[in-house]
């Protein structure tokens, strides 16, 4: 039966980690017009504010609140035409799959802990099986018919176009994504994601091993995720909207929630297979835990200098500003010497605790029943570190997927066909056949 | 104990969609409820050790060939069909089979033979990725050859795929026929 110990403890704790791909929604959203803004030159949205202290704007990040009580207040109207059961249910199932999807993903290396049935492994993904990465794409692939239903159901002809593109290019695509990442699971020899990331930490990092694979693979995200230059299912200037055409208020937020948490998984994923995932050179995970104070305080360290950058640039600003013409000048003023306030004051928390990590920790392994492992407060702070690193890892691979968006110009939709099939596909199979004669060779 | 707990969960909703995908008059809900039966079915794969062949299930089946279904249905645009009968002549094909599998139940379940009665251990590791594939593509002389097999059946797919497309193409490129919306042919 079940037993209440530490491993399990910690397996039940592990379930948190199905949040981190929501946490990235608000700040992909903020990214995207922020990123689109400096672009296309100019500045995005940053006047909503919290009216405090002179108007905090957090750099735009405020504009997601008013967004979301607009969505959430807003009338969800249903068209007398759709179907009723379907139209309401569709928005539901992909933001249900983002969910489930990060079960498979490492945040963190296996650990050792102490159980009641002597030393338990415990790894860093949520569900630890041996399909690994294909119980991902089982799932991410039935994310696609949230998009078909709601476009069957909205009973609308642009709309069931757009979920016909949608069905086409999913379809398409899985097929080059599946093929373009088979390269790395020959190499490795496991479709385990932990495995692949050990596989990394002990020869190279994937994009380095399958450089041509890593390109192909980002391109069927891109497709695979509704992006531009792929976004042909929603395709504004010739089918309006696609398939959420029909769709308003929070049901159309869902949808927007949906697409970004998608995003988050597909960029998670890259990191993990191409990037090395919670690896970094020379910070192997042993190394990160016999140092974990050195490790830990210069974390912090980097984090400290990126707040006092901040803290410069929002002096910089208030000094400017106070030399313009403006009207809110001496509102923003305050705000500005808030900021500056605030970061100065992070930054200087941030480097104490650093150097007090660096100064004072020094993990020692304990003996456990013959065998020498770490404890679990090295564990733990080991898993702090490792998560920041996939999640800064990740956040690069978003910030690629925007860059992409407002880069290229979109394709038209039998182009995006000839890609798939014409050339990915086939470009895919080529790099599969050679990795496989290669590793043959290699492995024997 | 709680795997029995979640056995009846699947199989309840796998039972309950099942039905569904007999008794709607709707294809896109008898399509739904027939990858509800395959999401279940997958479920119990992963309860008696074989998470790999649980993860196909979702993948295949659920995941691509209901997906074209669904394609299929909308592009056919059946949704106007609202009134189609639930059993028709194509229905009596499935008598036979679901007879013999009905027999074949009873037979081991109620026990009239003894000598088939299930045993089987489901900790034991069975759908596992290495198992499979050795399986499948083991080249040794213990093996089943299957690995043959499997070439053929892709060279059938391929030919299946291949006859599609060439009918497909000589329908859209013959010049006589005049383009029209309905297609009575």
């Amino acid at each position: 039966m079940i037993e209440f110990d530490l491993p399990f403890i910690l397996q039940c704790a592990k379930f948190l980690l199905a949040f981190v791909p929501l946490c990235f929604i608000p700040i992909l959203i903020w990214g995207e017009r922020r990123g689109a803004s400096l672009i296309q030159d100019r500045l995005g949205p940053n006047r909503a504010n919290i009216p405090l202290l002179g108007g905090l704007r957090l750099f735009g990040l405020v504009q997601n609140a008013p967004d979301g009580i607009k969505l959430f207040t807003k009338e969800s109207f249903i068209p007398k035409h759709a179907h009723k059961f379907w139209y309401i249910v569709a928005p539901m199932i992909p933001l249900c799959i983002a969910f489930l999807t990060p079960s498979v993903i490492p945040w963190f290396a296996p650990m050792a802990v102490e159980g009641a049935k002597g030393i338990a492994n415990v790894s860093g993904q949520i569900l630890d099986a041996d399909a690994g990465v294909l119980v991902l794409f089982a799932l991410s692939g039935l994310s696609v018919y949230g998009v078909v239903l709601g476009a069957w159901a909205s009973n609308s002809k642009y709309a069931l176009m757009g979920g016909m593109r949608a069905s086409a290019m999913m379809i398409s695509y899985e097929v080059s994504m599946g093929l373009s990442v088979a390269g790395i699971f020959l190499i490795v020899g496991s479709f385990s994601l932990t495995n692949i990331v050990e596989w990394q930490a002990a020869h190279v990092w994937g994009i380095v091993a399958q450089p041509l694979g890593f390109v192909m693979f980002l391109t069927s995200l891109f497709a695979e995720t509704g992006r531009a230059p792929f976004d042909v299912a929603e395709g504004d200037s010739e089918i309006v909207a696609g398939y959420f055409l029909e769709y308003s208020a929070i049901r159309f937020g869902l949808y927007y929630m949906g697409e970004y948490a998608h995003i988050a998984i597909a960029s998670a994923l890259v990191s993990t297979v191409f990037l090395g995932g919670y690896h970094m050179p020379w910070l192997g995970t042993e190394v990160i835990r016999a140092n974990l104070g050195l490790v830990g305080g210069g974390l912090l360290a980097a984090i400290a200098l990126l707040c006092i950058w901040i803290a410069y640039a929002s002096n910089r600003w208030s000094n400017i500003y106070a030399k313009m013409n403006a009207t809110d000048a001496a509102q923003r003023k305050l705000e500005y010497r808030v900021m500056t306030g605030l970061f100065s004051g992070l930054a200087v928390l941030l480097l104490v605790a650093g150097s007090a990590l660096a100064l004072f920790v020094h993990p020692q392994q304990v003996s456990v029943g013959g065998t020498e492992i770490w404890p679990l407060w090295v564990n733990l702070g080991t898993a702090a570190i490792q998560l920041g690193i996939v999640v800064a890892k990740t956040l690069f691979i978003c910030w690629v997927f925007i860059w992409v968006r407002w880069t290229l110009p979109r394709f038209r939709y039998d182009q995006v066909m000839g890609l798939g099939w014409k050339i990915l596909l086939n470009i895919a199979l080529v790099n599969l056949l050679v990795t496989a004669v290669v590793a043959k060779l290699v492995k024997g | 104990m709680i795997a029995q707990v979640y056995f009846w969960i699947f199989a309840a909703i796998a039972a309950a969609c099942a039905l569904g995908v007999m008794l709607s008059r709707h294809p896109i809900n008898g399509a739904m409820s027939l990858i509800g039966t395959m999401v279940s079915l997958a479920g119990i794969f992963s309860l008696i050790a074989s998470p790999f062949m649980a993860t196909l299930q979702v993948l295949v089946y659920a995941g691509a060939v209901m997906m074209l279904v669904v394609f299929v249905i909308m592009v056919l645009n059946c949704a106007k069909d609202h009134s189609t009968p639930l059993f028709d002549g194509a229905g009596l094909f499935g008598v036979l089979p679901a007879a013999a599998l009905g027999a074949l139940l009873v037979r081991v379940f109620v026990g009239l033979d003894k000598q088939a009665t299930v045993a089987m251990n489901p900790q034991a590791p069975r759908g596992d990725v290495d198992a499979i594939s050795k399986t499948l593509f083991g080249a040794g002389q213990h093996t089943g050859g299957w690995a043959l097999l499997f070439l053929a059946v892709g060279i059938l797919l391929l030919t299946a795929i291949v006859g599609a497309v060439l009918l497909a193409k000589r329908h859209l490129d013959s010049p006589s026929e005049p383009a029209t919306i309905e297609g009575g042919h």
